[in-house]
């Protein structure tokens, strides 16, 4: 398979506690969005964050890899829904860290059953190369919930 | 603690079905479209999600060398960084390469680039993706 690259910018201006910065999605131009310090710890206030897209890119990756482990099954979703949260805290001598990524998915699939459909997500979360990455570091959990499936 | 959540729905199978990030914590973005197709080849305009962690990074690692530059006396007037991330389907994300040119009154080179290795080393993305094979650094003074 050949090598996807993707590349993103950010041009900061002043120091971290009054500087902002605009991050700009370089290779598909699909968002330039304003970042500050005070938004990515404190209340956002309609700001972006590197851990909320960290949660988009998480959330993004396992959908895919779910719907995919479905289809390999026999059984592709009529609709996937997938949630992440990232939470960064601040462990004690190390400053912030990345702690952990929960991942809650729901998804209707015309012949998956709960059984199968939680295999899928187990499998999902195995293939999904962000959630390979950070399992290094930090907490991933996965809950999966079949929505009208033929036991559910 | 800071709490940070995206929504991302998705329907059919992995090459011919699409997706959605429907929407995120903050409301800053969404819906935007995602699809395997412009995730593997040609953007087309689409995000992705090794896009996103390039962004991320990019984002983390500015925030992280300011701190640093102004802790040492030297805060910047501005930073410009990238960051380029690789992904192999079947083998994972391989590398993070970050590129920033600074303009930092009273900064030579040197210390420019000690600054932008320890930044590059503590930054929390970079922590989160201590296990990327290669995260490599170009730091240069504007």
């Amino acid at each position: 398979m050949p090598r996807i690259v993707r590349e993103a910018d950010v041009a900061w201006e002043g120091t971290v506690s009054r500087g902002a910065g605009i991050v700009r999605a370089a290779s598909s131009a699909a968002f330039a969005l304003p970042v500050t310090v005070a938004s990515r710890v404190g209340d956002p206030e309609g700001k972006t964050s590197p851990e909320e897209l960290l949660a988009a890119a998480h959330a993004t990756c396992f959908v895919t890899s779910l719907g995919s482990e479905l289809a390999r099954a026999g059984t592709p979703p009529d609709r996937l829904t997938v949630h992440c949260t990232i939470t960064m805290d601040e462990v004690e001598g190390v400053g912030h860290r990345i702690v952990s990524s929960a991942i809650s998915a729901r998804g209707v699939a015309p012949g998956a059953d709960a059984a199968s459909f939680a295999q899928a997500a187990e499998a999902a979360d195995a293939g999904c190369p962000f959630s390979a990455l950070i399992k290094g570091s930090a907490t991933v959990t996965v809950e999966a919930k079949l929505e009208g499936g033929t036991d559910g | 603690m800071a709490d940070r959540t995206a929504n991302v729905t998705w329907s059919g199978s992995l090459t011919e079905g699409d997706g959605t990030i429907e929407s995120v914590g903050s409301g800053a973005f969404g819906p935007l479209d995602v699809t395997w197709a412009t995730r593997a080849e040609d953007s087309n305009g689409l995000t992705s999600p090794e896009e996103l962690i390039a962004a991320a990074h990019a984002a983390c690692f500015s925030m992280a060398l300011s701190h640093g530059l102004a802790n040492a006396g030297t805060p910047p007037d501005r930073l410009e960084t990238s960051a380029t991330v690789t992904f192999v389907p079947g083998t994972g994300i391989t590398k993070s390469a970050l590129a920033v040119r600074g303009t930092v009154p009273g900064m030579d080179e040197g210390a420019f680039l000690e600054a932008a290795t320890a930044a590059r080393e503590n930054c929390p993305v970079s922590k989160a993706l201590a296990a990327v094979p290669e995260i490599t650094l170009e730091a240069t003074l504007a």
